[in-house]
């Protein structure tokens, strides 16, 4: 794998890849920073750039982005005491404090190392385990995939808000939009007569739609309710690099902790940065000897957040390349990223991709230091973009969404995809159905049905899911994962109601 | 008065959807002696799937008082006041859709981003007037030339 990996960085080291890497975490940090238009948004929007690229440099490109996303809300969370994305939540919950006793230049530097901190042990984790996963996933057959796959599902409906059937609704839905078109014996399904609906659905202006309308109108909806509530800020921030150092040096054991707590959670279906946040946060606070001043700028705070939310990207990695699952929404669009340059995401990849893995690696690690540097020279611009209304951002979005479905396959269709697949998640995310599975279930469709129709080719009988040990373990766990989710939202709806009553 | 809350009204789409793709499966050609499972079988399991959960939904929404408290009918009035502008906006993306193939990428887009920048942000002061052709008239040459040039994508 070095000999890969050291062949990768020679790629990623050229000039050409180096200013992709960077121009993604810029990027990526600007999409962080604005709140309301998150990580996933701003790999949405770079994606169609990336289509005539060739793999490596349309592969760091997003690296990129993703590395400098997830370090981005820091700057909005510091400055604005509004996380930029979900997963910088807690960032506010210290940072903010930190920057209105006068520090933001140290609470922002705090951040921005954990950051880089947290990304790199993440790789490391990435590199370790990643080869091994997928050397030991060598072994599944088309049972033991089907039934990964639909743990997967699983898992990720029922951590969606606590909404377990509406979760697995999406998951269905997701699927079934796949099935349209040609299938694997080119018989055609669902056109309805309708010619462009025979070569089925493109997941990009699927994705696209489903995600990026959602969002961008209940930003819009929001912006209504929240009108009024413009805050000033001072973007004029000098970094305190001493006294960042003497801060970093106390975390030790912080940073480790929050960034193994990251890379797992990263790692795990359905969770992200957002859970990894929380969790790491919470055992910040029950480690420290100081619990009581989390909430009021403590360095410890910043740095469980920024580091947890950082080491997510590595750890996200792991089951997304080793095992052709993605976990979580951006991981999903990174995964659809892969398979339109041509690449599919599994273990196989590891034996007939080993240089486009060690791009991966690389990119992450280089794009790590760009964060870094970009983020410290140039946090004062980042505080000015993260001001940019919705009211601008919203038509302008909506426009690069439109050319990027187009620029896939010169197919005006496709805007029409985006357009049909726009209303519908918007309508669903109205109704409170949770996205995320949908998403999952579009880009792990196909898949699905040609590994279950292979398993049952090789033998007719459905008992042998469960004849199978791995293949009965994996749908073991997708029943537990869904009974536990029942109890889960029993234990929350009996807390709700004991709460009202007290009320 | 019948009440439709959010989960009733998702439920019923969902089962229509379902009886509709159902019916539509009956002309996915059958099983044949190599494909012993046709190739309707999958989207009907994912169909069954998605009319059990529907069915669900349906049936609690009937009995779970979170659901009973959302009214759709009375909160679909609410909307239609409040969010004219969402809705306004989805109007304007189907005529940019519409209009791409017609008058090409740098007019509709041109017409797209002048109109719903106007929509979003008013047209009540001279600097948001300012802000919206800035914007507008950067934006969209800018991104032909680097999907035309740099990329070598053509744009409609």
């Amino acid at each position: 794998m070095a000999e890969f990996f050291l062949e990768a960085l020679g790629h990623v080291t050229s000039p050409a890849v180096l200013v992709l890497i960077l121009l993604g975490v810029l990027i990526g940090i600007i999409g962080g920073s604005i709140p309301g238009f998150t990580v996933t948004m701003a790999i949405l929007v770079v994606f169609p750039f990336t289509f005539a690229m060739d793999p490596v440099s349309g592969v760091a490109l997003m690296v990129g982005v993703f590395v400098g996303g997830y370090s981005g809300g820091i700057v909005s969370g510091v400055m604005l005491g509004i996380p930029g994305t979900p997963s910088s939540i807690t960032t506010v919950y210290d940072g903010y404090p930190m920057a209105q006793n006068g520090e933001p230049g140290r609470a922002l530097g705090i951040g921005v190392a954990a950051s880089f901190i947290g990304t790199v042990i993440s790789v490391g984790m990435l590199v370790f385990f990643g080869p091994l996963i997928a050397s030991f996933s060598m072994n599944f057959r088309p049972w033991e995939i089907t039934s990964l796959i639909v743990f997967a599902l699983t898992l990720v409906a029922g951590l969606s808000n606590g909404a377990l059937l509406k979760g697995l609704l999406a998951a269905a839905l997701g699927l079934l939009i796949t099935t349209v078109g040609y299938d694997r014996n080119s018989n055609l399904r669902f056109d309805f007569g309708f010619s462009p609906l025979s070569s089925g659905f493109e997941i990009l202006p699927v994705m696209i739609g489903i995600f990026a309308f959602s969002q961008l109108m209940s930003n819009l909806e929001e912006l209504r309710d929240e009108k009024g509530l413009k805050k000033k800020i001072e973007t004029n921030v000098a970094i305190p690099y001493g006294t960042i150092i003497k801060d970093m040096a106390k975390q030790k054991l912080n940073i480790v902790r929050s960034s193994l707590i990251g890379s797992l959670v990263g790692a795990l279906p359905g969770t992200g940065g957002t859970v990894a946040n929380f969790i790491s946060y919470d055992q910040a606070k029950k480690f420290s000897r100081h619990p009581e001043r989390f909430g009021k700028g403590i360095p410890d705070g910043i740095v469980a957040s920024e580091s947890s939310n950082s080491a997510v990207a590595g750890g996200a990695f792991i089951p997304t390349l080793a095992l052709g699952i993605p976990g979580d929404l951006p991981m999903a669009i990174m995964m659809g990223v892969l398979i339109l340059h041509g690449i599919t995401p599994g273990p196989l990849m590891f034996e007939q991709n080993p240089v486009l893995v060690g791009t991966i690696y690389a990119s992450l690690l280089i794009g790590a230091v760009v964060m870094v540097l970009c983020q410290l020279l140039l946090v004062r611009y980042f505080a000015k973009i993260s001001l940019i209304p919705q009211q601008v951002l919203v038509p302008v979005v909506l426009m690069l969404c439109a050319i990027g479905s187009y620029a896939l396959n010169n197919n005006l269709f496709d805007i029409w995809v985006l357009f049909a697949f726009g209303i519908f998640g918007y309508l669903l995310w109205k109704a409170e159905v949770p996205l995320t599975p949908l998403i999952l279930g579009v880009v792990l469709g196909n898949n699905l049905e040609s590994q279950m129709f292979r398993a049952l080719e090789l033998d007719s009988s459905w008992m042998t899911f469960l004849t199978r040990p791995l293949s009965a373990l994996f749908l073991g766990l997708a029943v537990a994962s869904v009974v536990f989710s029942i109890l889960q939202n029993r234990k929350i709806n009996r807390a709700l109601k004991a709460r009202g009553a007290e009320v | 008065m019948t009440i439709v809350t959010k989960d009733r009204a998702l439920a019923l789409a969902m089962l229509l959807l379902a009886a509709i793709l159902l019916v539509e499966s009956g002309n996915i050609p059958g099983k044949t002696a190599w494909q012993p499972y046709g190739s309707a079988l999958y989207p009907r399991i994912l169909l069954g799937v998605i009319g059990v959960l529907s069915t669900i939904i349906l049936i609690r929404s009937f009995f779970s008082r979170a659901a009973r408290s959302t009214s759709t009918r009375r909160s679909f009035r609410a909307y239609l006041v409040h969010n004219q502008k969402v809705l306004l906006l989805f109007v304007l993306f189907a005529c940019y859709a519409a209009l791409l193939p017609v008058v090409g990428y740098l007019v509709a887009t041109l017409g797209f981003l002048v109109l719903s920048l106007a929509l979003l942000l008013g047209v009540d002061s001279r600097r948001k007037v300012i802000v919206n052709l800035a914007t507008s008239f950067t934006l969209a040459p800018l991104i032909y030339v680097i999907f035309r040039y740099g990329l070598r994508i053509w744009l409609p």
